[in-house]
């Protein structure tokens, strides 16, 4: 095979790994030409049978019980807690935790639901086993899980006679949230793949635990709550965009199948909220820091070209009581600063809200596609490439 | 390798751009259309055009009559409004059209778009094609440029658009994000800047954007030129003649900075090595580079970081589109089904 023949095949597999990875929206206007519509494959059958062993498998591994419930006779499979005995944790090949000093477990570990349950006696303990797995492994909690993103969350904060930050020229942080929300809305629910709801549709006080338990209520797989900065006077007339999220976190060839084998699962991230609540601060650190770290990098990496002297805060961990309260992955993004006479002139104009919603957007499907990709990728291509290589 | 690789399996790429749309599929039909679309204002309007959208030229001569858009700036999906949205849907079905699809094809479309353009745009320009579309990739414009030309190894695209330039490394495999570079100072940039430069220098004519373009099109240059061009444009209602020569230089040239800083600075953040090999091998491509002494301008600016060779291509409006109806036909089927 020729070196040019070579490379054009490592494109074209290239290019398909990148298409593989963008959704597809169902929801189109119709098709002209009478395309058929997608439907699962018998592989994706198989594997979807494989996915729901294996999670069983875990579970009974994690000493939980589930019960199935079928909806209705086509509906999706719900899961619900049964009873909760003692957690059973498995011994792992002691090779695996080669990187955990965690020290024992001492008191019981509570699910989010308020169910308590207690650590087997083991030497190690059973959180830091799974941390140390799932960290030395580098593979996503979500990923693990093959975990849909269904309902987005979008928070505008503030509202009614908490007015947030107020700009020299009177205008106020809760009515540009409240655009900006309303925008990245519309345009996420176009898409065709999400459900998407406010924590306000108006101009209203909400309750910081409100909000919570709104996400909750509506079993937010995405939380994404929008403010806008200010510095006090004095401080200069500095913009800059900040993002935060929520913070602190097995043999590899063994959980590398398990992700394979959960590919397609059809699960959603709120159904699994009571599995993962004990891997739950993992799942929700790390998903929170990549969505938080996707959506920084594209609204402040558009932004700039926009805005000049706009500055990059950067996206940190922060103790956010919004953040904190709620359980799935979780951002709170610094749109910029209203103290900046310039900046609030531009957040007066739609047209710039309405692309400040589309770098917004921009943030939560780039990491939704990283998700994608992560899987794509790191699946059945591999294969290919084995045996190409052969 | 053969186009059919399925019988009625019809391979089309498309090169979506701010100024011209283009398409070209695997039974011969090559056709582009000027990136406007039209919808007649009332009854009347609709019943004087016969046609319930217009496109193109044909829209830009009808324009008074018409709500006329051009949904795509910067490469995508305007501002994100219905009517641009509603007009992408409108100018993607004229273009599968003017493919020449029969009735039983099935579609394997390839769509050009910019290197940086916006994820969100990505899956919008998707969608509105995957109507028409059995199988779709989406790719960055420059990339199927230069997979087009067969340039997948130490090379580098500058493909100078209406709405962006974008610049993209190859090395052998599907450039990533650190791989390209996208900026704004394209084409209409240029019209912006020829506009405001003409009207300053001679506040009595009426130039619009749309002749300033046209003007810039046909005589637009970089470097020394011993021509001297001369427009006409109205005064008062009477067309007189002035000489634009300077000004049309100076907002030729006025993106040349922007586009010489960022070509050094991609081929910057590659092995020195390699970096030799890509300043050897620069390919131009889009509308822009058929500015009169690209070339040569680009060479003398570059060759100061060392000895390079810019080229521009010969056929730059199919180029995007030609590259991915070559890209669709190439993919093997073991990954078409898939996709």
């Amino acid at each position: 095979m020729s070196r040019h023949t070579e490379i054009k095949q490592k494109v074209l597999r290239g290019v398909f790994e990148d298409n593989a990875g963008i959704p597809r929206s169902f929801h189109g206007k119709g098709r002209s030409r009478d395309a058929p519509v997608a439907r699962p494959s018998t592989r994706t059958h198989v594997y979807r049978r494989a996915a729901l062993v294996f999670v069983l498998g875990l579970v009974t591994l994690l000493g939980i019980n589930f019960r199935l419930v079928r909806v209705d006779g086509t509906g999706p499979v719900a899961m619900q807690v049964a009873t909760m005995p003692p957690l059973q944790f498995p011994t792992l090949p002691p090779g695996l935790l080669a990187g955990s000093t965690e020290e024992p477990a001492t008191g019981p570990e509570r699910l989010a639901d308020g169910q308590s349950v207690r650590a087997a006696a083991h030497p190690v303990s059973p959180t830091g086993q799974y941390d140390a797995m799932l960290a030395r492994l580098g593979i996503p909690v979500a990923d693990l899980f093959n975990l849909e993103i269904q309902t987005i969350v979008i928070d505008p904060g503030h509202g009614g006679i908490d007015p947030g930050a107020t700009g020299h020229g009177g205008l106020e942080e809760k009515d540009v949230v409240l655009d900006i929300a309303k925008r990245l809305r519309d345009k996420l629910v176009r898409s065709g793949h999400y459900r998407v709801l406010l924590t306000r549709e108006d101009d209203r006080k909400v309750f910081l635990k409100e909000r919570v338990a709104f996400a909750k209520e509506n079993h937010a797989d995405l939380f994404i709550s929008i403010h806008i900065n200010s510095l006090p006077d004095g401080a200069g007339n500095y913009n800059y965009v900040e993002t935060y999220y929520f913070g602190p976190h097995a043999d590899r060839r063994a959980l590398e199948l398990a992700e394979q084998e959960n590919r397609d699962s059809d699960y959603r991230m709120a159904d699994f909220r009571q599995v993962i609540a004990r891997i739950g601060d993992t799942l929700k650190t790390e998903e929170s820091k990549q969505l938080a770290g996707s959506i920084h990098d594209h609204l402040y990496g558009s932004l700039r070209h926009r805005v000049p002297g706009l500055l990059d805060a950067g996206s940190k961990a922060g103790p956010f009581v919004v953040l904190l309260g709620v359980e799935v992955p979780s951002v709170l993004v610094e749109v910029s600063c209203i103290s900046n006479p310039a900046e609030e002139t531009r957040l007066g104009t739609p047209a710039y809200r309405d692309h400040v919603a589309d770098y917004l957007m921009a943030g939560i499907t780039g990491y939704l596609e990283q998700r994608t990709n992560r899987r794509s990728i790191e699946r059945g291509l591999t294969q290919n490439v084995a045996e190409q290589e052969r | 390798m053969s186009p059919s690789k399925k019988d009625n399996m019809l391979y089309v790429g498309i090169d979506l751009g701010t100024s011209r749309s283009v398409v070209s599929a695997s039974n011969g039909n090559r056709q582009w259309v000027d990136s406007y679309v039209g919808w007649p204002k009332d009854f009347v309007a609709r019943k004087m055009l016969g046609k319930r959208v217009l496109f193109g030229s044909e829209a830009l001569e009808h324009r008074l009559a018409l709500h006329l858009t051009r949904p795509l700036r910067n490469g995508v999906i305007t501002e994100g409004t219905e009517r641009d949205e509603a007009a992408v849907h409108e100018l993607i079905d004229h273009l599968v059209e003017l493919a020449g699809a029969g009735p039983d094809d099935e579609l394997c479309i390839a769509v050009g778009v910019p290197a940086e353009a916006l994820k969100v745009n990505k899956i919008a320009i998707r969608n509105a094609v995957a109507r028409h579309a059995k199988k779709l990739m989406v790719v960055s414009e420059p990339f199927s440029v230069a997979y087009g030309l067969g340039a997948l190894d130490n090379t580098m695209i500058i493909d100078i658009g209406a709405g962006t330039v974008d610049f993209c490394i190859m090395h052998g495999t599907v450039p990533t994000e650190e791989d390209q570079r996208s900026i704004l100072m394209a084409g209409d940039y240029l019209d912006e800047q020829l506009l405001k430069l003409l009207t300053e220098k001679h506040p009595e004519a009426d130039f619009s954007l749309n002749t300033v373009r046209k003007f810039k099109e046909k005589h637009g240059f970089v470097g020394d030129s011993k021509r001297r061009i001369k427009i006409e444009a109205p005064v008062d209602g009477k067309f007189t003649e002035f000489d634009v020569t300077n000004e049309m230089r100076k907002a030729c040239e006025s993106s040349m900075p922007a586009i010489v800083e960022t070509a050094i600075d991609l081929i910057a953040s590659f092995d020195p090595e390699f970096q030799e090999n890509v300043r050897n091998n620069i390919i131009v491509a889009g509308g822009g580079s058929q500015i009169s002494g690209l070339e040569n301008y680009l060479d003398e600016a570059l060759k100061q970081f060392g000895p390079c060779k810019i080229t521009c291509i010969t056929d730059p409006l199919y180029a995007g589109a030609d590259g991915g109806l070559q890209l669709a036909m190439d993919m093997p089927e073991e990954f078409l089904e898939k996709l």
